[in-house]
């Protein structure tokens, strides 16, 4: 069984006639980095939204270890899958760069001491220390993008789904990304990928989804990326 | 005479804050382009800030030396008035869409300049045609992909029609189509005549640009000619810039 | 039925300044029914006045509870005592001061059959100043934005691992009161931007602005400026005197 299994899925936004997505089936294991490429507005957002519960399929089931998502509390979901969205500003919540890559953990209930260790990890891993007590929405565009990838990364999720990640990051922080996602994934994390840029997509990617107007028109491995680094 | 005169240019959030900008000079000549590229924190956008004249909007902001556009010193004109001068694109498009359809969205800055139906009609539809988003026309901006957003803001920007134009990262949610259609789009500018100022981490994205501009910390490090700059790779290398 | 705006605008101004004289819950109805046959007319969806009203539901019975209790008149159905509790003028004046809500609410919606365009084209039109047209209309649009917001704070919270409906009100409390402040300062912060990027786009440079588009009044639309004040200002006579 897989983790995640697409079954036939598809979606159309209320009050709109065209269908988003159409007849989608794709199972994700919890193994490797799976990238989702294809034109802006094919669709590509919409179907990661879908496997995180927030909207729901019009037809079809997508399940999670089995079980159909729709059985799952968004909390329930969020503790298996972390999620970062394409733009930063709609997950920062908290008052601080600290508190915020904090948040997950401490309501994971953590002890504080262990909290504090792994917001200094997560700071200092992308390079935001200097900016622990500042306000969020304060900080540049790339800057709250790291951070939105920092506060999902300490939750330590089993497989994370990221949208977008490399905008607004200039190439050396892509390389720390790039280093660091292959890390997750040698450690036995799934992981999938929203993103247009596909020199990015060709250093990290082993397997490759093609949408294209709401339907998967290609779905290939490229046979041992992140294992020949292992 | 130049479009863009950059003089001295220093500019700290607060005062007794650290310095963002650090005594930046340049130039740039209408019908010429410029990229500036450096690691994010670098001051790329705050240089945008302060070129547009949005910088003015923070009080606590101290800035000092000289943005003169086409000879005009940015500190006596209006924000409005700023607007005759320069266009600029903004990096997060949520905060720049506010019309309940595209064409509306375009439509908003000739509207501005008074300019009658016609010629409004005119400048909606080359702007759409230009960027190739004439299927959006009635698409309500706030529903539309991240990337298709970006372009509407260019394309609201293009119809203003101003001689300078400033891009803060725009290209970098664009698919390869948005791209190459922003690239098109943008040197058509730049042989009009236009003076082009685009932030861009993707040196590729921006490859056909005249001048390069590197910026470390505050400061411009250098600002040589495109090709030769992107031959050097062991530069861009050692700056993370590849 | 196509209406221009600003004939819409002057239908929902009558019918909730009729909502404001009448008293009597029979009243109320019938203009409840004449607002709900107009916004289906409109094709307006009513399913979306139920979603409208629904945070105010506690609200409204409390309302009703109040007056209930503390205008009795006429015969009483229950008493504790010598104090009356339920009486029927009590019970009729809650159910006035709902319908009245729920009236107002309703003819509010035939704003929402026009696009904001059409809006802010009406004021300017009506020579309102166009600032302050963009102003109400900015206002007007921001507020689905800023309830998304909210909503999207609140799904990233439980995306991050909590269970909202599983803590305890005590801490829930103390969460969101600690989520409020980024949020209202976040939103304050997307204004500010808002408006640079309106001035930049030449907003406010002359003190006049052109349109891409002019509505124009047709004869119904003439027939109901006329009518519905006319009309309104009969029952309302008839009310008062």
């Amino acid at each position: 069984m897989a983790f995640l299994e697409i079954d036939q899925v598809s979606f159309t936004y209320p009050k709109h006639d065209k269908p988003v997505l159409t007849e989608i089936d794709l199972q994700f294991d919890r193994a490797g980095i799976t990238a989702v490429v294809g034109p802006n507005g094919c669709g590509k957002t919409t179907l990661t939204k879908l496997m995180i519960g927030v909207l729901q399929a019009t037809e079809g089931e997508i399940r999670l270890t089995g079980r159909p998502i729709a059985d799952f509390s968004l909390a329930e979901i969020g503790r298996r899958v972390g999620y970062v969205f394409q733009n930063p500003d709609l997950q920062l919540f908290c008052g601080t760069v600290a508190e915020e890559v904090g948040f997950g953990p401490a309501n994971l209930g953590y002890e504080p001491a262990a909290v504090a260790e792994r917001v200094g990890f997560y700071l200092d891993y992308f390079e935001l220390t200097a900016y622990r007590n500042t306000f969020p929405m304060h900080l540049s565009h790339g800057e709250k993008q790291r951070l939105a990838i920092a506060a999902v990364l300490a939750n330590e999720p089993d497989f994370l789904i990221l949208d977008e990640p490399t905008t607004g990051l200039d190439a050396y922080r892509k390389r720390l990304l790039e280093d660091y996602l292959k890390k997750i994934a040698r450690s036995g994390r799934g992981m999938i990928l929203v993103s247009h840029d596909t020199a990015f997509v060709d250093r990290v990617a082993e397997r490759v989804i093609v949408l294209e107007n709401g339907r998967v028109i290609e779905d290939s491995r490229r046979k041992g990326k992140a294992a020949d680094e292992a | 005479m130049e479009t863009v005169m950059v003089r001295g240019l220093n500019y700290r959030y607060h005062p007794g804050g650290p310095l963002v900008l650090k005594d930046i000079s340049f130039q740039v000549a209408g019908g010429e382009m410029v990229a500036v590229t450096g690691l994010s924190g670098c001051g790329k956008s705050t240089l945008c800030f302060c070129i547009s004249g949005a910088a003015r909007h923070n009080r606590d902001g101290v800035m000092s030396g000289d943005v003169l556009l086409n000879g005009k010193d940015t500190r006596e004109l209006r924000a409005a008035e700023l607007a005759l001068e320069v266009g600029m694109v903004f990096q997060d498009p949520e905060t720049q869409l506010f019309s309940p359809t595209v064409e509306d969205e375009i439509a908003f800055a000739p509207e501005n300049l008074c300019l009658p139906t016609a010629q409004i009609r005119e400048r909606v539809d080359h702007a759409l045609d230009l960027l190739g988003i004439a299927a959006l026309r009635e698409a309500n901006p706030y529903k539309l992909s991240g990337g298709e957003k970006h372009l509407v803001a260019l394309a609201a920007v293009l119809a203003l029609d101003p001689p300078v134009l400033l891009l803060d990262e725009v290209m970098s949610q664009l698919d390869r189509a948005g791209k190459k259609r922003v690239a098109a789009a943008l040197q058509r500018l730049r042989d009009m005549g236009k003076a082009v100022i685009a932030v861009e981490h993707n040196l590729e994205a921006v490859s056909f640009a005249d001048r390069l501009l590197v910026m470390e910390k505050g400061t411009l490090l250098c600002d040589e000619p495109t090709a030769s700059f992107l031959a050097d790779r062991v530069f861009l290398n050692t700056r993370g810039l590849l | 039925m196509k209406l221009d705006p600003r004939a819409k605008m002057v239908m929902a101004l009558c019918l909730s300044g009729l909502a404001l004289v009448y008293n009597s819950p029979l009243h109320l109805l019938l203009l409840l029914a004449v607002t709900v046959a107009l916004l289906l007319s409109f094709r307006f969806e009513l399913s979306a006045i139920g979603s409208y009203l629904k945070p105010f539901l506690s609200l409204m019975l409390f309302l009703f509870l109040i007056q209930c209790l503390f205008s009795p008149s006429g015969r009483v159905l229950l008493a504790v005592g010598t104090l009356p509790l339920v009486t029927t003028g009590g019970l009729l004046t809650g159910a006035g001061v709902v319908l009245r809500i729920v009236v107002v609410t309703a003819a509010a919606m035939l704003l929402a059959t026009f696009s904001s365009r059409d809006f802010i084209l009406g004021l300017v039109q009506w020579k309102v100043p166009y600032e302050l047209a963009f102003m109400v209309f900015i206002a007007l649009r921001f507020l689905p934005v800023f309830r998304d917001e909210l909503v999207n704070v609140v799904t990233a919270v439980q995306l991050r691992g909590v269970d909202l409906k599983k803590v305890p009100w005590g801490q829930k409390i103390a969460m969101y009161s600690r989520l409020l402040f980024p949020v209202i300062y976040g939103a304050m912060l997307k204004a500010q931007r808002l408006a640079v990027s309106m001035e930049s786009r030449g907003f406010r440079v002359y003190p006049r602005r052109t349109y891409l588009r002019r509505l124009n009044f047709r004869f119904v639309d003439y027939m109901v400026m006329l009518v519905f004040p006319v009309i309104t200002i009969m029952l309302i006579v008839l009310q008062v005197s």
